[in-house]
């Protein structure tokens, strides 16, 4: 009774009720969707033992399982979630690699060689969620798909002939991968244009800021890389979460002339670099979208030790100088079998905005040499009783079809030394491939155009899979992961690859298809033109044809008649014996005539002038 | 191939020996490129018979209203275009593609640009109805480049595409440049050769055509943060028709642009002048007579003026 007298104490409680519903709905949907999508971006320095200096961009973005936001990215590109739905992919990588990983200078068995460091040209390997034989359909649409994305010819993978299936061999071993190369693909700015409209900033804020593209195709090796992990299975719903790493390495020389003050005569041996030298670029502030943006630089185990630092003194720097004081310093954990450590110095994006942009420059005070770890593995044993070790290598080699390999001409090398096959190989598993066996030579149409260059045998994959290599940092704060460091700390696989053979083939005479039509044209309309002339032409038939006819019409009555049927057809007969030539004579006559009175008068004015 | 290490300047290729323009830019995509650059995928691009797996990136989806520029550019002959130096384009197969292309209603207009050697033969055999095409040479003449960069070792463009780019260059934003006058602009002394063009397949006269029709640009934005105040003038009539009528009544504030130091501001004083109608009805209503294109609005404009009359004489004669 009494809210019904005050109306406006009713609508007072009306308005708390409908505030507090909202207030709960909003509460359990934010309770459900706790999992936002987040976005970091990373760029990891170090300065290579033969002074180039290696730049490695990492940009991580999640998705969460979409029961909870729909199909609704804020952050996520949304050509890759329909990418992952469409075709049911639970694990892809896409690299486009231009340039040589020099495994004896740069390293192979740190994690970022193991899993940055790819073959030339395009390397695509996929791993489905869906039945044995929907596979190959689904493989075959998403390189259509990848090249419309990215501007690059990825459907060349589409036919049987390109791809194959590892089954042992090649790590994420399952039946459902599929792997396909493109050893001579080229890599340039459109391929890497598409990369960047993946990232939430693309090139215009962050860290991807510094990505100058004159400068980064300057570089000695630069590999761009996708990697894509679908977490959760297809029992879960359609919709899993997504895990999204985009990664650029780089190797650049830094250039000497652009040097930072340092010793005269040490200018050229060992030059500084900062980022500003190096891209022509600052970071002027970080992605507003990222949860988190940092910069690190990495001393690896031998700069450190022939800097002399230990965990003891780690903080001083005797030979080199930054430009930028770290915001922290983490250490590698000591492990047992050296003493060195690496060192990792942590630079926040967050605090620079674009009038103080961030510069991280690196100046060597002092000329040092260190070295790397050996490449690619270098394992003893101290174990083992009678002095032997045991090492797991796994080869896996795709050979085109047109390339014959004799199997049985294999030699296998140990320490130089030759052993025999038998004793070192434990399987061998070779596969032909299905559909163009029955040929065994390529068609005239499916050369390339530049067929006399040679052709491509992609490089061989090496994996040690007793071997992992990880990188694990003391870190203190571990709510804060930064995504390259938990990268380094999963063991990843060591995986290094051989190189790209040109085999120059026997090319046929690409101008035969010409000549044996233009031959065969000729001896077609010979032969069919002759024998037409001589079946059915008869030579001077008109002329007897003309000359019975004269003979025939001498009498009276014929010419009688000839005349009276041609008054019938209406004169369109002539008479068939006026001569051809009497228009001529008429003519010549004529002109006599003229001629004569000519001379005539000529001879008239000429007598009597 | 602005990245193949023989490119002195990798990532970057230039039309002019000075390097002022890296055409290579930042964000360019290509759909075809290397291998595929066939001469099946380009008819198949012209007339959209792909498979069912190519991504529609790689299509080219017009319908009956839109303008297609064409521009071919390499090594040709007599009606003949290489491809990859293994195989060529000829003159009936772009016929055959663009007469498909005419049937299946893939464009309205389309412009053909050909810089070969003897490129006007490449288009001779073409018959479909709204085509335009232009070609840098005739039947036996060689089309030239420009100059040779000699830093970066190649020749960078060549003449008749310098000289297109020449007058595109010369245009401001406001210029309402023609066909014809890109047509005309082309100097046979210079380019070493005779540009020769093709309109008989095009109904629209060339002096009519504005080049915008085929050629775009995109253009550098400015944010500026000062709010413009809104324009509400009725898009009947085009900017230079105002400007004119805005010169006549010269009591009317006139609507301005000016550019002040790369930014642009824009004056919005009297919106009533937009048209002069109060003070210049005969004008108003002989450019509305001109401006109606069709019989139909005539008519309707007559009957209208028709009543008052009806009414007036049955006035009259009551």
């Amino acid at each position: 009774m009494v809210l019904l007298q005050r109306p406006h104490i009713l609508l007072l409680l009306i308005g708390t009720h409908q505030f507090l519903q909202c207030w709960i709905a909003f509460g359990s949907v934010n309770e459900e969707g706790q999992k936002q999508e987040e976005f970091s971006e990373e760029l990891l320095l170090k300065t290579l033992p033969d002074h180039k200096l290696l730049a490695h961009f990492h940009f991580q973005s999640s998705a969460p399982p979409s029961t909870s936001n729909g199909c609704h990215h804020h952050l996520f590109p949304k050509a890759i979630s329909q990418l992952v739905q469409k075709f049911r992919i639970k694990e892809m990588e896409l690299s486009f690699t231009q340039g040589r990983w020099n495994y004896e200078s740069w390293g192979g068995f740190d994690p970022k060689s193991s899993s940055n460091a790819k073959p030339a040209g395009v390397e695509l390997w996929a791993v489905f969620d869906v039945p044995q034989h929907h596979i190959d359909a689904s493989w075959k649409n998403l390189t259509h798909t990848l090249s419309g994305l990215f501007c690059a010819s990825i459907n060349f993978l589409e036919s049987t002939a390109t791809y194959s299936t590892p089954e042992w061999s090649f790590p994420p071993a399952s039946g459902n991968v599929r792997y396909g190369t493109l050893p001579c693909e080229a890599v340039c700015t459109e391929n890497l244009s598409p990369w960047l409209k993946l990232l939430p900033c693309r090139d215009k804020a962050g860290i991807a800021l510094l990505l100058d593209r004159p400068s980064l195709y300057r570089g000695f090796y630069h590999s761009q890389q996708l990697h894509l992990t679908s977490t959760g299975s297809s029992s879960e719903g359609i919709d899993s979460g997504i895990i999204l790493e985009q990664t650029l390495t780089v190797v650049l020389q830094p250039n000497s002339e652009m040097a930072i003050e340092v010793h005269a005569s040490e200018k050229h041996i060992q030059p500084s670099w900062s980022l500003s030298s190096i891209f022509g670029k600052q970071v002027s502030g970080r992605c507003v979208l990222a949860k988190s943006s940092s910069v690190y630089l990495l001393l690896d185990r031998g700069l450190s030790a022939a800097n002399g630092l230990t965990s003891e003194n780690f903080w001083s720097n005797p030979s080199f100088e930054l430009s930028a004081n770290p915001d922290r310093i983490f250490l590698e954990e000591s492990s047992s079998h050296s003493k060195s450590l690496s060192i990792l110095y942590m630079f926040q994006v967050e605090k620079y905005c674009e009038s103080e942009p961030f510069d991280i420059g690196l100046m060597w005070k002092v000329p040092l040499a260190w070295f790397c770890q050996q490449t690619p593995l270098h394992a003893s044993s101290a174990n083992s009783k009678d002095g032997s070790c045991e090492l797991r290598v796994d080869v896996f080699q795709v050979v085109p079809w047109y390339v014959k390999v004799y199997f049985h001409s294999l030699r296998v090398f140990v320490d130089q030394q030759p052993r025999a096959v038998s004793d070192i190989i434990e399987k061998i598993h070779v596969s032909p491939s299905k559909d163009k066996c029955l040929l065994g030579f390529l068609r005239i149409d499916e050369y390339p155009p530049d067929a006399n260059q040679g052709f491509d045998i992609p490089s061989a994959i090496i994996s040690f899979p007793n071997f992992h290599a990880s990188m694990v940092f003391l870190e203190d704060d571990s709510l804060n992961k930064s995504p390259l460091l938990s990268k380094f700390q999963e063991k990843c696989p060591v995986m290094p690859y051989t190189e790209v053979l040109l085999v120059p083939l026997t090319t046929p005479d690409f101008s035969m298809p010409y000549n044996v039509i233009t031959i065969t044209c000729t001896v077609f309309a010979l032969y069919f033109g002759s024998l037409l002339n001589v079946l059915q032409r008869r030579v001077a038939e008109e002329e007897r044809f003309l000359k019975a006819k004269a003979a025939k019409k001498t009498g009276r009555l014929p010419l009688l008649l000839s005349k009276l049927s041609a008054k019938l057809r209406g004169r369109r007969l002539e008479p068939l014996h006026s001569p051809p030539s009497s228009s001529s004579f008429i003519n010549s006559k004529l002109v006599l005539k003229v001629i004569l009175v000519a001379g005539l008068a000529v001879g008239w004015q000429y007598f009597f002038s | 191939m602005a990245c193949n290490t023989r490119n002195k300047y990798p990532a970057q290729v230039f039309n002019n020996e000075n390097h002022r323009l890296n055409l290579y830019g930042d964000n360019v995509e290509v759909d075809y490129r290397g291998y595929e650059v066939t001469v099946e995928n380009f008819l198949r691009v012209l007339t959209g018979r792909h498979e069912t797996a190519v991504p529609r990136s790689k299509r080219l989806l017009s319908d009956e209203g839109s303008h297609i520029l064409l521009y071919m550019t390499g090594h040709g002959g007599d009606e003949f275009l290489k491809f990859q130096d293994s195989e060529e384009l000829q003159s009936h197969d772009l016929a055959d593609a663009v007469k498909q292309m005419k049937e299946k209603h893939r464009f309205k207009e389309l412009l053909i640009m050909v810089d070969t050697c003897q490129a006007a033969t490449l288009f001779n055999q073409l018959q479909s109805p709204g085509v335009l095409a232009i070609g840098s040479s005739m039947k036996g003449e060689n089309s030239y480049s420009h100059h040779l960069d000699s830093d970066v070792g190649v020749s960078v463009v060549d003449r008749f595409t310098y000289y297109t780019l020449a007058f595109f260059e010369r245009l401001n934003i406001y210029d309402n440049a023609s066909l014809s006058s890109l047509f005309s602009s082309y100097n046979p002394s210079l380019l070493m050769s005779t540009a020769y063009y093709r309109k008989d397949l095009y109904k629209r006269r060339l002096e009519e055509v504005p080049v915008t029709n085929f050629f775009g640009s995109v253009m550098e934005t400015i944010h500026t943060d000062a709010a413009y105040k809104a324009l509400s003038r009725r898009n009947s009539g085009r900017f230079e028709d105002e400007m004119s009528l805005d010169q006549s009544v010269h009591h009317i504030e006139r609507r301005m642009l000016i550019k002040v130091n790369d930014g642009y501001e824009i004056h919005d004083i009297n919106p009533e002048g937009e048209e002069g109608a109060s003070k210049c009805p005969w004008s108003t209503f002989r450019n509305k007579f001109q401006k109606a294109e069709n019989v139909d609005s005539l008519v309707n404009y007559g009957l209208v003026a028709m009543i008052p009359l009806l009414v007036i004489s049955t006035w009259l004669v009551q």
